[in-house]
């Protein structure tokens, strides 16, 4: 039996084309200025961390909308081939694109979520009718996760120097952990056949605004005052969605209580 | 390197990894994670709303991954950045994992529940207040380990990977053992203690989980005292042996010294991995012989 309830359709809330306009359109104009300006001043490369929340917030959407059609345990999983998409995608990007390398790999990711999309329906037979588009979304959502972190980390986008700054010291595992928890959690921690989409994308919000924390926490390896920004920011970020969500809570469970028994076998009927 | 030394410092991280399998372990079953999850996600669709913290986080493989990634990756920039001492900086970074730990406990208690609206299952905040600091408390201890495992791993046995990398792999490969050993203990055995032992379980108790305590409702709390008599030492105990005997065939063998040696570890892990099948096994069939009821009908079904 589905913990997520029958399945079907995802109800209600934000168009998934302005999700798509906002994530896509945000994380690319965000990682390109972070690009630019960090060359004059280190400090703007926080820029690239809120590309990346975009992208969460996205990537988060697009996983609501396909695991909305009874994908309970499969949500992880979903979060995981994300960010596996979006790792070689950003790294083929960024290795041959140049300038244009975070756009590379926007296509590049595409190209794959695309593929995987087709064989899930196609040969897997999971019969999923946005499955082919959603992959194709959370595939780039993955993507920009990565570019957009990894700019904030090494204050550009150059593939050399994100080789350098955080590839080889390992830090693309935390970015792969924290971008793909990102995706996946605000959806798997809402679950259920009474989920909001406002009040999963706040979870989306506040998971966006640890990986920039946590990004800003590893730009400190570049200058101290590259990272307060990003860290400052972030859990600003962090403290404005989480007390969202808890307002949004409020609004939607049956009870918030301080403490209490168990409702009466009356009160269940 | 010395054997002697080699094999010291291997002792030293099967220690430590023993510790962070137990809190692993317990750290689920406070917050109920992963498999039995389930189980108390679908209590309340059928009729059995509980007071148990519902920590839905994915499953433990990637919690566990983030908690260490997010550790290793914050002790490593405040040693190579600030040159602070690898004590201090393993312990500020298990700090900061165990705060990030938190935050998804916490959005996964509230969201589950929330999202439950028709089946009328309340948010006890007194849960939330209780529980999530023993959380994180337990992620603390496990992330602390991991990354004391992963740095001898770097700075004493010369491992090439970097050290985020490496607790980002062990983190999954602790998650993976807690998900496997200890969950049995918290899922078959607590939460369907009303049921008989090795009944499996049965379709119609989907849900039915134990919900009264031994004094009072059942939380988290009571879970995790149940499993630290079993479920926790065993799952510790698990993964120790897999860190210490997985790093001894290769100390006592080394690759290093020829090819010839190198073979010898291989053959070495392959006799060790036949132990533990033959030895499973006879465990398995002594548990269903003296514990029963075991019927053949039902496993035909």
């Amino acid at each position: 039996m589905s913990a997520g309830g029958p399945g079907g359709e995802a109800h209600g809330g934000v168009a998934p084309g302005k999700m798509i306009v906002f994530g896509l359109l945000g994380g690319l104009i965000c990682i390109y200025a972070a690009h630019f300006l960090a060359m004059v001043n280190p400090v703007f490369s926080f820029i690239g961390a809120l590309g990346a929340v975009c992208a969460i917030v996205w990537g988060a959407d697009a996983v609501r909308r396909v695991c909305s059609y009874g994908l309970g345990t499969g949500v992880p999983s979903i979060g995981m081939i994300a960010l596996g998409m979006g790792v070689i995608a950003s790294l083929f990007g960024l290795a041959v694109g140049g300038l244009a390398g975070p756009i590379v790999a926007v296509i590049a990711a595409a190209i794959i979520g695309l593929v995987i999309g087709i064989l899930a329906n196609k040969v897997l037979g999971m019969n999923i009718p946005i499955m082919e588009k959603t992959m194709v979304e959370i595939g780039v959502a993955g993507a920009l996760t990565i570019v957009g972190l990894s700019t904030t980390m090494a204050g550009t986008f150059m593939f050399a120097e994100v080789l350098e700054l955080v590839v080889a010291p390992g830090y693309i595992a935390v970015i792969f952990i924290a971008g793909g928890m990102g995706i996946l959690h605000p959806f798997n921690a809402c679950l259920g056949p009474d989920e909001e989409q406002d009040r999963t994308l706040a979870v989306a919000f506040e998971k966006g605004g640890i990986a920039m924390v946590i990004a800003g926490i590893v730009s400190m390896v570049i200058s101290t005052a590259a990272a307060i920004p990003s860290i400052v920011i972030g859990l600003l970020i962090w403290y404005i969605s989480f007390a969202k969500f808890y307002e949004l809570t409020k609004r939607d469970a049956y009870k918030v209580l301080g403490t209490g028994l168990l409702p009466t076998e009356e009160e269940l009927q | 390197m010395e054997p002697l030394i080699s094999m010291g410092v291997l002792a030293l991280m099967g220690a430590a990894a023993t510790v962070a399998g137990a809190s692993e372990d317990l750290e689920s079953d406070v917050g109920s994670q992963s498999n039995p999850n389930s189980q108390v996600q679908l209590a309340p669709q059928m009729m059995y709303p509980h007071r148990i913290y519902n920590k839905a986080i994915s499953g433990e493989p990637p919690s566990n991954a983030l908690m260490c990634a997010v550790g290793g990756t914050t002790a490593t920039v405040l040693m190579s950045a600030y040159n602070m001492s690898p004590v201090f900086a393993i312990a500020m970074g298990a700090l900061i994992a165990a705060l990030v730990h938190g935050t998804y406990s916490v959005t996964a208690f509230l969201g589950r529940p929330t999202s439950q609206k028709r089946f009328k299952q309340p948010v006890y905040l007194d849960i939330l207040w209780s529980h999530t600091p023993v959380i994180m408390g337990y992620s603390y201890i496990t992330t602390f380990c991991i990354l004391v495992i992963s740095y001898l791993m770097v700075s004493v046995l010369g491992h090439p990977f970097p050290l985020p990398l490496i607790a980002f792999i062990w983190g999954i490969t602790i998650g993976a053992i807690g998900s496997s050993t200890g969950d049995v203990h918290y899922g078959a055995e607590r939460e369907f203690q009303s049921v008989e032992f090795g009944a499996g379980l049965n379709a119609a108790n989907s849900g039915n989980i134990v919900r009264k305590g031994e004094s009072g409702l059942r939380n988290g709390f009571d879970n995790s005292w149940f499993c630290a008599k079993f479920g926790g030492p065993v799952t510790g105990i698990a993964f120790g042996m897999v860190v210490f005997l997985s790093g001894w065939v290769t100390t006592v063998f080394d690759p290093a010294k020829g090819i010839a040696i190198g073979w010898l570890s291989v053959i070495a892990g392959v006799i060790l991995v036949l132990i533990m099948i033959l030895w499973n096994r006879k465990i398995e069939v002594a548990a269903r012989a003296a514990y029963g009821p075991y019927k053949e009908d039902e496993v035909a079904a």
